[in-house]
This record gives C-alpha cells, structure tokens and sequence, in this order.
C-alpha cells in the first residue's frame, strides 16, 4: 500500500511538475539559508523531511541546490539525497540520473566536492568512466592531482622502457601542471635524469632574491612584538646596531635552494635570540589578487607595500612550503615585500638544531606563478 | 478532494503513524521488559571522550584481560577511511566517526549494533576545511564525539561540529571555519568536545586565532565565545571539574603554556597556572580535588586544586612532576595512583597525592591511544596493536596480559559493561565474553 502510495505520488509529481513546484522551491530556498550560526536549522531539517518523501524525481534539484559554496546547506541537500539514494539501491533496478552525474562531474564550474562526490556513484554504475576521464583533466583545478599522477607514470613507464622522448615529453607536461610540492619535484627531477633542467623556483613563484638585515637583539621570545627601524622605514643604506653592539647592514642575498628556501643561520648568521628582516622588490605586470604563502623558523611578519599581510607567532616548528597562506592584493608596477623572522632561543634539548629560515612565495589559487620579477630596489648600491 | 490532495493526506496519515511508531515503541517496550532494556546504568555506557568522569576509567566494571586477533573477540567490524578518534557506546549503540577523501574532507559518522557489530546506519557529510594532518596519527575524524543519549555531537578537524538525532537525521550543523576561519594545524584538530547542561563546549586552538565556543546544544547557535588570543597549537580537551567544598564546577582548559579555569555557563575566566609546554595534547584528569594536567614532550604534570582567581601558579599548584610526560597520550588516574605513559612507553605510576613515583617501566612500542582501566586493570594499547594489560591498586607494576590483536591501534580504546571497544586502523573490534 505504501509502495503504490508513493508510486502515485511519485507519478502525480512527475505529470505535474507546477503542481508541487511552489512547495518544493520553498523548501530548498528553506535550506539554503542555513549557515553561520546554526542560522535556518530547524526549517532546515522540516524542509528535508519533505524533499526527503518527494523520492527520486527530486535528484537533479538536489544535485543543483548541492552546488553551492555553503557547506552547511550542501551538507542538508546531501543527507536527503543519500537517504533517497540509499532507499533506491535497494530497489531491483535502481533509477539514477547517470548522465547527468556525469555532466556534473565533467562541469569544471560545479562545486569539487560535488563532482567527486557524484564521481563516486559513477565508480560503482560506470567503473570505465574515471579510467578514461581524468587523464584528461590536468587543467581542472580539483582532479589535477589524479591527472598528474598518471602523466608521472606514463613518463615513469616510458623511461623504463628506453624510451625517452615519450618520457621526456610526459614528465614537460607532468611539471607544466603540477603544484603539489612532491608532483612539481618528481616531474623535475625526472626531467632532470633526462638531462633537462626546469626552474622550480620559477614555477611556484618562490622569491629567491632578497636584501637581508641583522642580526638585532631580541632576548628570550621578544622579537616578534619588537618595532625595530625597518619596520618604519626601509633604507638599504643605513648602518644599525645589531646584537652584541655589532654594526649591521643590508645585504643582497639569492638562494640558490631549489624550493626557495633562505637559510639565515648561513645567510646572515648562526645566532640565538635575535631578529632578521629580508626584503625584496617585485614587479608585477598588473594590479591582480594573488596569494602569499610562506613559512619560516622561527616565526614571521610579512608587510606588502608597507601594510602588514601576514603574522603569525610559532616558534620551533621549521620551515614548511605554504605553511601559511593571505590573499593579497599586488599594485601593477613595483611592489615592496619586507618580512621579519624571529629566532627564538636554543631548545632544551641541545641535539636540536638551531634552525633559522624563510621561504615564499606569490602565486595563484592553484599554486602556479603569477608573472613576477624581482627588480633591483631604486636606493640599493649595486 | 481531488485525487492528489486524497494521494497526499493518506501519505500524511501513513506518516504520522510511522512518526507514532517509531517514537512510541521503544517507550513501550522500555516499559514492559526487562530493566536491561530500558535506560541503563552508567557503568555500561561510554558516552565521550575518556569515558564517564573523562578519567578514562570504568570502575564498576572488569573486561577480558586476554584475547587475540581470533580469540576473545566478540565481532569486528571494518571501517571506512581512517580516524583515531574513539568509539563511544550509548545503550545498544555504538558510534564512531572517520574521514576520508583525497583532502579527508569526507566525514563519516557511522553507528552500529553493539550486540554484533552489524550497521545501523551511516551518515556521509562535507568537511568545510580540512587541514595537514599525521599520515598514520591523525586524520580529520581525531576528536571523539559525544551524545546525550538524545543527539549525538561530533566535531571535526575541519572545523565543523555537527548535531544529529540517534537515527542520523542531521539537527544542526556548524561550520567554524567558515565563520571564525581556517584551523591551521599541522596534526589536525583533535580536541573532544564535552557537554556542560545545555551546553557542547568546543576548544580550537590553531595557528590562527585560537577560541572556545559553546554552543547550545539543541541549536548550535553560540552561547558565549572566547577568543584566546596568547594560545596556538594545541591538541588538548576540554574538561569539567567539581570544587571541593562547592557546588561550582570549573571548565577546565589546556593550552599553550598554562591551564585555565573557566565557568562553564558564560565563559568568564576564573584562574590560570602557568607551567605547561606550548604543545598541550593529553586531557587533565581530575580526583582526590585536584587536576592533573601535563603537556609534553618532556613537560610537567601539575597537580592542581580548582577553586582559584587570577594566577595561582604559586598558591593552587598542589604537586609538580618533571619526568615521564608524552606527547600524546593522556595520563590516567586510578584510585591512588596517577599512570604517564610516554609516546616511547616509558610508563610512570605516581602516588596521586604526593606526586612521588610508586614505579617505572618500559612497555613495548609506540604510544598514542590513551590507556583505560575498568576496576582492577589498566590497558595499555601500543601502536602496534598490542595491549599490555596491568593490575591497577598497587604499588608495585603487575603484568597480566600481553595481547596482540594484528593491527595498528592509534585510537584509544573505550569500555562499556565489561566488553573493550578497541579502533585499529582497519576495524572496529569488540572484545568481550569475560568478565570477573
């Protein structure tokens, strides 16, 4: 009874989509209200109840109402749609909307937690179709990895098999589209086993060249609160007094660390207790929204164009590529980046190395470079 | 009436007697069976994180002391993706949460029959923003969640708690990171949330701007929130703490350098003590009036009265112990005696008076579960899979049992009416059959 119950209505629903249509959009604009807050729960969790008893006619407005960036509403969208899923695999033969599972997952625009998620169901109706489709993806911002891995392994199998132009050419096209640090590295050094050599530094716009400056003094774990002169003002000319009254100045640095990294226990020197400044000018080619990640050991502040970007206080926890990220905005023309990194003081366990380093990087939301240059700052003596 | 309205006002009757059903039946049946189905006794459920006093302890009750991979076992059941946050077991019900994904950022909140292990249900969720994590020590299903018996709270390291009634039905969800920001951890959130009334008390601590929330539990909506501007990374609970000689129970906070003491209903900050490393991890225990709070590696455990204003690091620091402190796991107290076990298990039995050391062993392997104790034992669970098990009550280490059960134990085992709910990294194990 129940059965034929719902197959009338299922069936009433479908012949008369306006009939129910006011009802439906209301319980689905219900749901997209929730969020910060807890906000809209309780009308959430009515609004489910009913989509939740409408079955499977209402899947694809499931599916488009999931498509958002609100988490909390995808997830409400979502239970109702497992719970229908799951009332429907039990069925003899279960009625899913497979292509338009597929279109989704193939809609580059669509959410990636959405078109992983429908790729999932695909895997257990269509199991071919993830073999054949990512390969293809190296340019889709959410399957890119998978893309990648198997352009690693095809030049990985290629080189086993003597041949290295096939090799070579998949591991140019592995490295083109990596971002993920183990990727970027095994695509050049597998490039490199094939005698070229590609610039990682490059690649994940990592700033190698810096003036640097210090060390000053800053006892016990006071440097990150202390306003030293460079923080004011930046002139590579002045004379400062450093830790133990020594004389210091700025210097022109480049790492040729393959990541980008600056030691500044060889750098600038292997102290404790202490404060160092690097800076750097860059030319960007446009006004553009980009990303700063960074990190560094001990801690870091970093100020773009004299605005501080980024601080954050941590001491004893290494240097980590994109250990922090900002989004930033870069001024078409010169740009002035000035970072601090505090050292703290020895650790109680003296086999701890006395570790001192920055790295970072511009780039954009998938981690690519974003056309930088660094540029010889305007009072710098060459 | 037209067809569909009659269509439609008999799928409302139908429903209504099925809402009736489901909620009636068990009322009715509760009343006329047997007490073993009604409502039960505390000693046979393990609600939260550490168990019924968040000791880590089930003092009304023995478990096996012996079994392996094939004997001993009650039922195992495999688990999706990885987690090492505990079970916990309400009634006739087990749950437990993992996470899975290419960025872990599939929840999972899964609940199964405790009689054999079967699903009863599983509920999949979206993580707002999942974070690095430890390959094998962590995932974004760290924290352990906690119910009420009516609702079942989980949190998660990608800064999302979540509400949902015993069927699974989603109540409220919030995502913390989309409101407060990104957690930034290199292990993972971890911190368990408790319940305080109506209250679900959550401690982030992060790189970022670190804060406790509670939320009410029936909304999620915040009842109070403290930003904790001179906190970063920690990895510790949060936990209450009755005041000797008073009503008053204290919310009690590990983190960066120092141990606060909070009221629970509004937030308001009553005391801290200084002394604690910058990495908190293990959760304080509480007995004989006092917390007991340590953070590692290498750090002191401070025994500490509650009850204090302001800094009482000088007046309410009852005894400090310098040596034996993990990392990971948290301390337990049983009876007399306060047990460390380091992540190299290096094992520490204290008199929980006095702080002086009863004795000190080295167990087997790597440590990250925390160990439990029913009424005479303790289990020690090694990263290995192996459990040492010792007699609790004496001064003097006593080893019962040694038990291998073939898989890696990360999460820290849970106890309810004498069967041991052990997480590996595969499976959820029921071991039970012998009580003493």
């Amino acid at each position: 009874m129940a059965k034929w119950l719902a197959i009338v209505s299922t069936l009433l629903l479908a012949n008369a989509p306006g009939l129910h249509a006011d009802d439906i959009d209301q319980w689905l604009s219900a749901i997209s209200k929730t969020g910060a807050g807890a906000a809209g729960s309780r009308a959430a969790r009515v609004a489910a109840d009913q989509l939740r008893d409408q079955g499977i006619v209402i899947l694809p407005r499931l599916l488009d109402a999931m498509d958002t960036p609100n988490v909390v509403a995808a997830n409400w969208y979502r239970t109702v749609f497992d719970d229908i899923v799951q009332v429907e695999l039990k069925s003899k033969s279960p009625q899913l909307p497979l292509p338009l599972f597929r279109d989704m997952v193939r809609d580059a625009r669509r959410q990636g937690r959405l078109r992983r998620y429908l790729l999932d169901f695909l895997d257990r109706f269509e199991p071919d179709f993830r073999q054949s489709w990512i390969p293809g993806q190296l340019d889709d911002v959410e399957f890119r990895e998978e893309a990648v891995a198997i352009a690693l392994e095809a030049a990985q199998q290629a080189k086993q098999k003597q041949q290295p132009d096939d090799a070579r050419s998949a591991f140019k096209k592995a490295f083109q589209h990596a971002r993920r640090e183990d990727q970027v590295r095994a695509a050049a050094d597998g490039l490199k086993s094939l005698g070229l050599d590609v610039s990682i530094v490059k690649h994940m716009g990592f700033v190698t060249q810096w003036y640097l400056l210090g060390p000053f003094d800053a006892p016990g774990k006071t440097g990150f609160k202390l306003r030293l002169p460079p923080e004011t003002k930046v002139d590579l000319q002045a004379t400062y007094t450093g830790q133990d009254g020594n004389p210091i100045q700025w210097k022109p640095y480049q790492t040729s660390d393959r990541m980008g990294q600056v030691n500044l226990v060889q750098a600038i020197a292997p102290v404790k207790e202490a404060v160092g400044y690097a800076y750097a000018e860059l030319e960007s080619p446009r006004a553009q929204e980009v990303q700063l990640r960074c990190g560094a050991d001990d801690n870091l502040s970093v100020w773009i164009n004299e605005k501080i970007a980024l601080a954050r206080l941590q001491w004893l926890n290494g240097t980590r590529l994109d250990r922090f990220t900002a989004t930033v905005s870069l001024r078409q023309g010169v740009n002035r980046i000035l970072v601090k990194i505090c050292q703290g003081p020895q650790h109680k366990n003296p086999a701890v190395s006395n570790n001192w380093s920055l790295q970072l990087r511009f780039c954009d939301k998938t981690g690519a470079a974003v056309g930088l240059k660094p540029i010889l700052p305007a009072n710098s003596t060459p | 009436m037209n067809t569909r309205s009659q269509v439609n006002l008999c799928i409302k009757q139908a429903s209504f007697c099925y809402t009736m059903m489901r909620f009636l039946l068990p009322v009715i049946l509760c009343g006329l069976s047997i007490p073993a189905f009604c409502p039960v006794a505390k000693a046979e459920q393990w609600a939260q994180w550490r168990g019924p006093d968040s000791n880590g302890v089930a003092l009304q009750q023995n478990a096996s002391t012996q079994w392996s991979a094939t004997d001993g076992i009650r039922w195992k059941t495999p688990l999706p993706g990885s987690g090492i946050s505990s079970p916990i077991i309400w009634n006739n019900r087990v749950f437990v949460t993992a996470s899975d994904g290419v960025a872990l950022n599939e929840l999972h909140i899964i609940c199964l029959s405790r009689q054999d292990g079967k699903l009863l249900w599983h509920r999949r969720l979206w993580g707002t923003a999942p974070t690095r994590y430890h390959g094998t020590k962590s995932s974004m299903a760290s924290p352990t969640p906690i119910t009420d018996g009516q609702h079942l709270y989980a949190f998660f390291g990608t800064g999302d708690a979540f509400c949902v009634d015993l069927n699974g039905n989603l109540v409220w969800h919030r995502s913390l990171a989309s409101e407060y920001g990104k957690f930034e951890n290199r292990f993972s959130a971890t911190s368990s949330p408790i319940l305080f009334k109506d209250l679900l008390v959550v401690q982030c601590d992060h790189y970022g701007n670190s804060y406790v929330v509670a939320l009410n539990k029936n909304t999620g909506v915040n009842v109070w929130r403290n930003e904790r501007p001179d906190s970063w990374l920690s990895w510790s609970s949060p936990r209450l703490a009755p005041v000797s000689g008073s009503s008053a129970v204290e919310l009690i906070l590990c983190g960066s350098l120092r141990v606060e003491g909070l009221d629970p209903a509004t937030g308001k900050p009553l005391w801290t003590v200084s002394g604690m490393r910058h990495e908190c991890i293990p959760t304080p225990v509480f007995g004989h009036g006092l917390i007991y709070a340590v953070s590692g590696p290498k750090g002191p455990t401070l025994a500490i009265r509650p009850g204090g204003r302001g800094d009482v690091t000088q007046s309410h620091v009852k005894w400090e112990y310098r040596r034996g402190a993990p990392f990971v796991p948290s301390a337990i107290l049983v009876g007399d005696y306060y047990y460390l076990i380091d992540d190299q298990g290096i094992t520490s039995c204290l008199n929980a008076v006095t702080g002086k050391r009863a004795w000190q062993k080295r167990l087997p392997g790597g440590y990250t579960a925390s160990p439990v104790a029913t009424r005479d034992h303790i289990y020690f669970a090694n990263e290995g899979g192996q459990v040492t098990v010792i007699r609790a009550h004496t001064p003097r280490y006593q080893q019962v049992a040694r038990n291998d059960i073939g898989e890696p134990i990360f999460a820290s085992p849970s106890l309810a009416s004498g069967d041991l709910f052990v997480r590996t990294s595969r499976h959820l194990w029921c071991i039970g059959g012998q009580t003493n």
